[in-house]
């Protein structure tokens, strides 16, 4: 029987209830030094959305005790394996419970539609031979590709101006998709949560161009990762 | 499912959909990795919402972890 790992965390020496885990599994506490770390005994974790969720809920059932840092989800591993990473990385860990105590993560998301340009071109591409309609749509999407970037950046740049003084730390990612201008997420103190609310709440209404999607609290998956001996293994970074 | 305090999307979207895909986006992209052990199976697969790029985000970092949990055996 292996561990599914959802979470780890500090000051925790008890489950408020008898949460369910991954395939009803229970959620039991294994401390492992000062750590709690919430676990079920599964040997099988199929990937469904059912799965997913019940790794969320059981992350966010500890979020009114403590902050905890969130496994990703699909971390089954033998008892030793848990216990050898939690020795391995202490202090890394330690640091990371210490960056984001007293802290949820809000996410913010900002998407924008695109301009319709396509039609106009392949209008004109009739007149034109194919090699130069090829060229000319080439060209556009450069260009256009180049200026999506510096809207990003700049968007990115105004939202942290936005809301300045109450982020701990943020994590944003520039153009993730086509359509998502950038995906940030922001560590935020409990007690700002309303202030951030305000904040933002004015911030859109002087960008009526952009829609937002924002969502939260959260635990802080987006700043649990510590430094990994291979950084790019499963693309973190 | 978290909590939602704002939401302003396109209207085509509806905000139990909106809920499930970030949430998947969270616990699909993010927290804490130990390398290596990242163990999911593959059956059952049912995560994929066509058009919506968090989510096909998402669906892509679990093939890619179930492609380098393959190469490593």
């Amino acid at each position: 029987m292996k561990l599914y790992a959802y979470c780890l965390a500090e000051d925790l020496n008890s489950l408020n209830d008898a949460t369910s885990g991954i395939s009803g599994a229970p959620v039991r506490l294994l401390k492992i030094d000062n750590l709690a770390v919430l676990i079920s005994d599964v040997d099988v974790v199929p990937v469904t959305r059912e799965h997913a969720l019940t790794h969320a809920a059981v992350v966010r059932s500890i979020l009114d005790q403590t902050t905890p840092l969130p496994f990703r989800f699909g971390t089954l591993v033998t008892e030793q394996q848990l216990r050898n990473y939690i020795s391995t990385h202490k202090p890394a860990l330690e640091n990371k419970l210490a960056h984001v105590r007293g802290c949820v993560e809000m996410s913010v998301k900002i998407i924008w539609e695109l301009p319709n340009g396509k039609q106009t071109d392949a209008v004109n591409g009739e007149r034109q031979g194919a090699g130069t309609t090829f060229l000319v749509e080439k060209r556009r999407e450069i260009l256009g590709d180049e200026q999506r970037s510096k809207q990003a950046a700049e968007i990115s740049d105004w939202l942290r101006a936005e809301v300045t003084g109450l982020t701990r730390d943020e994590q944003i990612t520039l153009r993730p998709s086509e359509r998502l201008l950038l995906s940030a997420a922001h560590l935020i103190e409990r007690v700002s949560i309303g202030q951030y609310r305000v904040q933002l709440a004015k911030a859109r209404k002087n960008r009526p161009d952009l829609h937002f999607l924002v969502s939260g609290p959260w635990p802080p998956y987006s700043f649990a990762n510590i430094e990994l001996e291979f950084p790019t293994q499963f693309g973190v970074s | 499912m978290s909590d939602f305090d704002q939401i302003v999307v396109g209207e085509e979207w509806e905000n139990t959909d909106l809920s499930l895909l970030e949430t998947l986006d969270h616990v699909l992209n993010r927290g804490l990795v130990i390398a290596g052990e990242i163990t999911i199976a593959v059956a059952d697969i049912d995560l994929i919402f066509v058009g919506l790029n968090v989510m096909v985000s998402s669906v892509e970092t679990a093939q890619e972890v179930l492609r380098k949990r393959a190469s490593n055996e």
